[in-house]
Formats: structure tokens, C-alpha cells, sequence
């Protein structure tokens, strides 16, 4: 079982891999030295300037609407409890164009406001924009955490005379630090490899500088290189996160003794509560999708709309569950603590800190590699020639989501596994239980939200993938994502409302799905 | 855990088969006809009709792959002899250039075109030929800026443009490519000093698309943009008040007509090297340079045809037309991208 957790996470990074050895395998090059001289500090600057922008705000935002749907009631409460997901089904770049499109001079935000209102635009910009869309990683994560702990904590605070937020910020919210920590370094690794938004809101990141030295230089080698530093950093975030986990986890209550009730807010605390959660989804999807909605209808409507969401829900749906049995094996053996294991995660992990356009290059190297060893050894065995790997199958497209995304199934999944402490299992082991038995009866209900997280996030994340989506596909195969990309670069707004409605529209399916199954499980555990 | 086993390897199964059934569509088309690889970085409504007209009038299947000109390159490099390309298609002259450099294209014969299409636009050992072209222009406010008050390109380095020029970041290839041709005209030096002079003279640092910086002259903040000519032609050409309110107080010229023309880029076609269909993509290049697929290029997407003699109905386009256009080698505007790259980074253009 482990042996399949570590080749499965290894066959995930082999991608990240083949980038690490174009960027090291190549001749030197004088243009590291010229952007060392020019761009690179301001490059490097703006990086951690947005993902400290983004991962703050998110934090803020999807910690906050995670504590109220958790802990508190207030009408609306179990809607937004999974409409709050929903942001993260707007891609970046979608949410980027309309903002700017609304508040820069002379769009409807700047006239209303006499001018007063700010352009969403630069690093701060770009920041807010992947919070508004990102934040749910931080809501699902935490979320998950809220409904896990055990009362006994905030009570005693309360009892103690501490106040409801005194309570909470003593004793919930350091309890739910790791899962926070987790959702806010997935914000900070998606911000620091988009590309599109920041492109367009003119904020000069790594991303960008490695793309330009790519598309304008014509290097892919230092591109390649450039990516290196990316992945330097996400070693760092999951270095950090990994420290702050190892010092919780003695701090962490074990199983659901005493599940928290929800609080009857007073009327005008619900009105605000509820005025809250909508505020996330008004900026966040109905403001923007509904400014490219109103574009839309002077426009005609795109083709192959019905085929593009065909192909999106079967590709990210089944590249999710691979992606999400990935991370849940994983989990299990990053639990054992073995070398090997973590390793194999980590290298799976840092995907989701490179631009998508880069780990596709890493795709097609692999596959090319492969592909010219096979030719000549099937052919000397068969007589005939050996399928074409890239453009033939789709394993090319699963294999680049994997080594992308297969971090967003991977830390819902091992936070998950933290609920299951080693004396639960323990317990489970004295009075007799088998490995089975313990999986099935004490790990299962336990992990089951956390995996459901995993699927969501990832199949969210595949379905509004743009760049290796776009150079890794088969022939005559669109998604709605590349649909929506194509006009929205072409300037043509009202041409991508559509398929840009449709990337959350198709999201919500599973989701109400998982959602009804996550808060049924969660009511179950609410109950006294 | 078994059952997890299989359930993994089902969806393994799954996916691998989804897209592949596309594809073996596209094998049994094979044997029953005629088929076609193309890999386009353009991705415009008018492609696609064209596409269908081609198909159309020769009963040839297209099978498509729309990317960005760099990823289409290095697909098509990885894949070496195996690549199914059948034609490569690119935006810009620096990608056609550097699919050449990379030696993706096979040589055809297209003198057959040479009374068609200008010198330039074939190549001159037959790697590709220019399918359409589009302009780096300038706008100005008819408010704040006068008619004859700017005429080239190099007039935006005055000082009398210091806080009013929009523009959109160094990372767009019409930029790049706009700075390679001063580039080649005027010297590294002197297009350092043109971009540094920019730069100082901007409303703001840049910020989204043409169209963006079109709104913003109207809006007030900035009184001349860079702008290509066919964002502010789609503006014309569009039913939404806000675009025409920003196309009414905007006058739109081409730059340097008395000198080296206006800037061109060129949307360019070849044969790949390892072409399984090379018949195929033949047809299909020389269809992309009919009167037929030129007049959609000038009436859907706003693209100067490459075929002068072509006819088209498009009232925004034609008044437009004629302008004395650039002619400036193909391989050249490509070679100096990268030195225009390395320009921008240095004075600072975003």
C-alpha cells in the first residue's frame, strides 16, 4: 500500500521533474544575468507581496464565513453553507477582466462613485481578486475544523468569563490553525503560478517574468529556470506549514466527544451574518459573472457550448477522483512518516506553485521522452509502430492535472487524517479492530469530509485549468474554460459570459452533492 | 483498499478512453477521406468559418489545435518525426520566425502566389507565407489633441506626451513587435531611448487589453494610446453604446506615413517538416490566401487581408484603407524580438 502511495505521488511530480531537468540540463545563457540586473528583485517583490495579500485576505474572509456556518445559526445558514464553496469555480482571470472592466475610469463602478472608487488593478489588485475567488479553500478547510472540535474548550473559555469572539479566538481558532495554515498555503501556491490575472491587472510576478522570458526571449530553458524558484518557494510554504502542524498536533483534541451546538445569534448579529456570506458571494461571482452576463446579451452566444461542458465535467470529474485517491494515499503514508513517502509527497505538491504552462512543458517532455525510447524497442518486438502517447489519449492531460493539482487533494486529505489520532486508532486496535475494520468503522467517518474536500477542490481546479488544457488536449477537444480564455484575451467580454457562467454552473452539480452529504454529517455531529 | 484498486484503474481506464474515442473519430474520417492537422494559435470566430468553408469546398476534414504560438512550438519540437502537423499557424512574426529557427517547417513552392501577395510575405526559401496582418497604431482624444499634432511613432517620445500616453504591458507580442521594427529601423540605441521615453511619458503604469487603454482616452485619464487597429475597428463595429460613445470622442491613425509605413504584424502559415498530409496542408494554405478566406479575415476579425486585390464589405475597415504599410523583413521583426524583450526590461516598461 505504501509502496503504491510513493510511486503514485512520484509519477504526479515526474512532470515537475523533467522542468527541474530541462532548467539544469541546458548551456548557460547571459539572460538570468540581464534579469538578474533589471526585473528579477521587482519580480521576486511582487510575488510575495500577492501571496501575502491573497492568503491574508482569504484567511480573513474564509475563516470568518467558516466559523458562522459552523458554529452559529442565521437564516440562510444552509445555503451558504455550500454556495460559499461555489467562488472557487470563477477562474482568476474571469473574475480579473470583469472587475476591471467595472472599476477602472469610466466603468460603471468609477461613475457611480463620482470617481471615488478605486481601479481593481496592480499586485494589491490581484491579490484581492484570488482571495475573492480562493478564499473558499481556507472556508472548506477550516470549515471542516470548526465542526470537528469538541466543545469543551470554548465552553470552559465562556465559563471562565472570556466573550464569544474571546472564546473563540483563544480556543477555536488556534484548535483550527493547521486546517487554516493548509487552505492558506494552497492561496499562496495558486497566486504565485496564475498568470492571466496578474497579466492583466499589470502586477510584474515571477510568473510573468518566467512567461516573458519564454514568449519574449524565446527561452525555454530559462523560463524553466525561473520555475525552479517557484518551486524553491513552495518547498518553503509546505516547510512552514508542516512546522506549525508538527507543533499543533499536541494541542489537537481527539474524536468528537462532545461536538460544538450551533449559537442563536440575536437578530440584528443574524442579519449581519447573513449579510456577510452574501457580500462573499456578491463580489466574488454575482458582481462579475453578472457584468459579463449583461455584456453577453448584445452578443451572439459561443458554439459548441454543449460539447465544451460535456468534455470539462467528464475530463475534471474523473481526473478528480484519480487525484483524490492520490492525495488519500498519500495522506496515509506522509502518516508514516517515512522518508521516502514524504518526499515523494512534497515532490507532488510543488506542481501546484508552477505555472501550468510550464509543468505542460514538463508533461511533453516526459511523454516525448518516453515515447522515443518505446518507439524502436516496440517496434523491434511488434513490427509496428508504437501509439502516439501525447496526441492520441488523454494521458497527457491527466498526467499534467495530477502533477498541478494533485496539493489540493493532498492537504484537505492530511488534515483529514489528523482527526484520526494515534490513540483513537489505538483504542480501536485494543479492543481488537482489524486494519479493515479500523479504516472502515473509525478512519472512514472521521476522514470522509476531508476526502470530500479533496474531490471538490480538485475537481473545481481541473474544470477552469487553462494553459496545459489548452496545449495537451487531443484534436477538436474544448473545454469551457479554453472557450471562456479565448474570447476574454480577445477582448470580446460579452463572448465569454457564457461559457464563463457555465464553469460554475457545471461546479455546483457535485458539489450540491457533496455538500448535502458534508452538512448532513456535520448536523449528525451538531446534534447534543 | 482492493476495491479503491479498481476503482482507480476504471477511472484510469475512463479517462484515457474519453478523448481517445474523439481521435479514433478522426482515424476512421482518415480512412474514409481526406484530413488535415492543423496547430493554430489564432483562435478567432473568423477561423472557424473559414474552416468549415474549407472543408466545404474540398471535402477535406480539419482537425484542430488552438494554443499559444510557444506551446504550439514546443509540442511540435517534443513530438520530432512523429508530430501529426500537418500546418502550423501563428499570430505573430516572432513565433513564425522562431518555428523556423526551430526548423519545423517543410519548403513548398509558393510562387504560384507571388502575384498575390506582396514580396514579404512569402518566404523567400518557401518555409511559410502571410495569411493577415494587423496594425500597431495610435489614438487620440479629438478633445484634448489636434489633428496633425502627432504623426509617427517616434513623436510619442516628446515631452509634450509626459502623463498622457496608455499603453499595455511589454509582455503583449504587438509591443514586442512594434519595438523590434524600431529595432531594425532605427537601431538598439535609439529604440532604447524611444521605449525609456515612453515609459516616462505614461498616464499610468499598464493595465489590460487594447480596448482598455481605447476606454481610458475617452474616460480621461490618458490622451493618446498604442492601441491594434482591429480593437478599435470591432469597437466601431459594435452594437454597445459605451463602445461607440469611446469611438466617437477617439480619432484612430496609422503612424509613419511618410516614412517607413505603419507597423504590421503577420498572422503566417507553412507546412510542418514531418507533415503527415502534406497535399492536404498544401490545399488548406493555399485556401487561407483565396479571395474567400481573405474577405472573411477582413470582415469578421478586421484584418488587413495579405492579398491587396481582395475584395471584402466592411465600412469601418475600408475607410481605413489604404495606408502605407511597413514592409520590413519577416525574419528580421523576428530575430529582434528577443533584443526588444531585454529593451523593455531595462527602462522599466512594465
Amino acid at each position: 500500500m505504501n509502496i503504491i502511495a510513493v510511486l503514485a505521488a512520484f509519477i504526479c511530480g515526474l512532470p515537475i521533474l523533467a522542468v527541474a531537468a530541462i532548467a539544469l540540463g541546458g548551456g548557460s545563457t547571459d539572460y538570468l544575468r540581464h534579469l538578474a540586473e533589471t526585473r528579477l528583485p521587482t519580480y521576486l517583490f511582487h510575488s510575495a507581496y500577492v501571496g501575502l495579500v491573497a492568503s491574508l485576505t482569504a484567511a480573513v474572509i474564509g475563516t470568518g464565513l467558516a466559523w458562522l456556518t459552523a458554529r452559529c445559526e442565521f437564516p440562510g445558514r444552509k445555503f451558504f453553507t455550500w454556495a460559499l464553496i461555489l467562488p472557487l469555480a470563477v477562474p482568476a482571470y474571469v473574475a480579473a477582466y470583469a472587475w476591471l472592466d467595472i472599476s477602472q475610469a469610466g466603468g460603471p463602478l468609477d461613475r457611480m462613485s463620482w470617481g471615488l472608487f478605486p481601479t481593481i488593478r496592480g499586485t494589491w489588485g490581484s491579490g484581492l481578486m484570488f482571495a475573492l475567488v480562493l478564499y473558499p479553500y481556507v472556508y472548506l478547510l477550516a470549515r471542516n475544523a470548526f465542526t470537528g472540535q469538541s466543545a469543551d474548550a470554548y465552553d470552559a473559555a465562556r465559563t471562565l468569563g472570556a466573550s464569544a469572539f474571546g472564546a473563540f479566538w483563544r480556543t477555536s481558532l488556534p484548535m483550527a490553525r493547521p486546517a487554516i495554515a493548509a487552505g492558506m498555503a494552497l492561496v499562496i501556491m495558486e497566486a504565485l503560478a496564475d498568470y492571466g490575472t496578474v497579466a492583466h491587472l499589470g502586477s510584474p510576478t515571477l510568473s510573468i517574468g518566467l512567461i516573458r522570458a519564454w514568449s519574449g526571449a524565446g527561452s525555454l530553458l530559462d523560463a524553466a529556470r525561473l520555475s525552479l524558484i517557484l518551486v524553491v518557494f513552495a518547498l518553503v510554504i509546505f516547510g512552514l506549514e508542516r512546522h506549525g502542524r508538527r507543533r499543533m498536533q499536541v494541542q489537537t483534541s481527539s474524536g468528537k466527544q462532545r461536538p460544538a451546538r450551533r449559537f442563536q445569534l440575536s437578530p440584528l448579529q443574524a442579519g449581519l451574518a447573513s449579510l456577510a456570506a452574501f457580500m462573499a458571494l456578491f463580489l466574488s461571482m454575482i458582481l462579475p459573472l453578472g457584468r459579463l452576463a449583461w455584456r453577453a446579451l448584445r452578443e451572439p452566444v459561443a458554439n459548441g457550448l454543449a460539447q465544451a461542458s460535456f468534455n470539462s465535467l467528464t475530463v475534471a470529474g474523473s481526473a478528480a477522483v484519480i487525484a483524490t485517491l492520490v492525495g488519500l494515499t498519500t495522506a496515509y503514508a506522509l502518516r508514516r512518516k517515512s522518508v521516502l513517502g514524504t518526499a515523494a509527497a512534497r515532490l507532488a505538491g510543488v506542481g501546484y506553485a508552477v505555472p501550468g504552462a510550464v509543468a505542460a512543458v514538463g508533461v511533453i517532455a516526459l511523454l516525448s521522452g518516453i515515447q522515443r525510447w518505446l518507439d524502436p524497442t516496440w517496434e523491434s518486438l511488434t513490427g509496428s509502430v508504437f501509439p502516439i502517447l501525447l496526441t492520441g489519449t488523454a494521458a497527457a492531460l491527466v498526467l499534467a492535472y495530477l502533477s498541478r493539482f494533485v496539493a489540493a487533494a493532498i492537504s484537505p486529505c492530511e488534515t483529514a487524517l489528523a482527526r484520526v489520532t494515534r490513540s483513537l486508532n489505538g483504542a480501536a486496535k485494543t479492543l481488537g479492530a482489524n486494519t479493515r475494520r479500523r479504516l472502515l468503522a473509525v478512519h472512514l467517518p472521521l476522514i470522509a469530509p476531508g476526502v470530500a474536500s479533496a474531490l471538490i477542490l480538485s475537481f473545481v481546479e481541473i474544470l477552469k485549468e487553462l494553459p496545459a488544457t489548452m496545449i495537451l488536449r487531443p484534436f477538436n477537444f474544448n473545454t469551457l474554460a479554453i472557450i471562456a480564455h479565448q474570447y476574454a484575451s480577445d477582448e470580446r467580454l460579452g463572448e465569454a459570459a457564457a461559457p464563463a457562467l457555465l464553469i460554475p454552473l457545471i461546479a455546483t452539480l457535485p458539489m450540491i452533492f457533496v455538500a448535502r452529504y458534508l452538512s448532513s454529517s456535520g448536523e449528525n455531529g451538531a446534534r447534543p | 483498499m482492493k476495491n479503491t484498486l479498481t476503482l482507480f484503474a476504471a477511472t484510469l481506464a475512463l479517462a484515457a478512453c474519453n478523448p481517445a474515442s474523439q481521435t479514433s473519430d478522426s482515424a476512421s474520417a482518415e480512412s474514409e477521406g481526406r484530413v488535415v492537422n492543423v496547430y493554430s494559435a489564432r483562435h478567432y470566430s473568423s477561423d472557424a468559418v473559414v474552416y468549415a468553408a474549407f472543408t466545404e469546398a474540398t471535402g477535406i476534414e480539419i482537425n484542430l489545435i488552438e494554443a499559444r504560438g510557444d506551446q504550439l512550438i514546443e509540442r511540435i519540437r517534443a513530438d520530432g518525426e512523429r508530430s501529426p502537423a500537418d500546418v502550423i499557424v501563428t499570430v505573430d512574426a516572432a513565433r513564425l520566425h522562431r518555428a523556423e529557427e526551430a526548423g519545423l517547417f517543410a519548403q513548398s513552392d509558393y510562387s504560384e502566389f507571388a502575384d498575390r501577395l506582396p514580396d514579404h510575405l512569402i518566404h523567400p526559401q518557401g518555409y511559410w507565407v502571410g495569411v493577415a496582418q494587423r496594425s500597431r497604431v495610435i489614438a487620440y482624444s479629438n478633445e484634448r489633441v489636434q489633428d496633425g499634432e502627432i504623426t509617427t511613432y517616434a513623436d510619442l517620445a516628446d515631452e509634450r506626451w509626459n502623463g498622457r500616453i496608455c499603453v499595455r504591458s511589454s509582455g503583449s507580442v504587438y509591443n514586442q513587435s512594434l519595438l523590434a521594427s524600431i529595432v531594425a529601423h532605427e537601431g538598439e540605441e535609439a529604440a532604447e531611448a524611444w521605449a525609456q521615453a515612453i515609459v516616462n511619458n505614461m498616464a499610468r503604469a499598464p493595465q489590460g487589453g487594447d480596448r482598455d487603454q481605447l476606454r481610458a482616452i475617452a474616460a480621461g485619464e490618458c490622451d493618446v494610446a498604442i492601441t491594434n487597429h482591429y480593437y478599435f475597428a470591432m469597437m466601431a463595429n459594435s452594437n454597445e453604446p459605451a463602445d461607440q460613445a469611446v469611438v466617437e470622442q477617439t480619432t484612430l491613425f496609422f503612424p509613419n506615413q511618410d516614412t517607413t509605413g505603419a507597423h504590421m504584424n503577420v498572422s503566417g502559415a507553412g507546412i510542418a517538416l514531418n507533415a503527415p498530409h502534406p497535399d492536404e496542408a498544401r490545399e488548406f494554405i493555399a485556401f487561407l490566401v483565396s479571395d474567400e478566406a481573405q474577405r472573411i479575415f477582413a470582415e469578421m476579425t478586421n484584418e488587413v487581408p495579405a492579398v491587396p486585390t481582395a475584395q471584402w464589405d466592411n465600412a469601418t475597415l475600408s475607410a481605413m484603407m489604404p495606408f502605407t504599410q511597413d514592409d520590413l523583413e519577416i525574419a528580421e521583426l523576428g530575430a529582434n524580438n528577443a533584443i526588444a524583450q531585454r529593451i523593455f526590461d531595462r527602462v522599466g516598461w512594465q
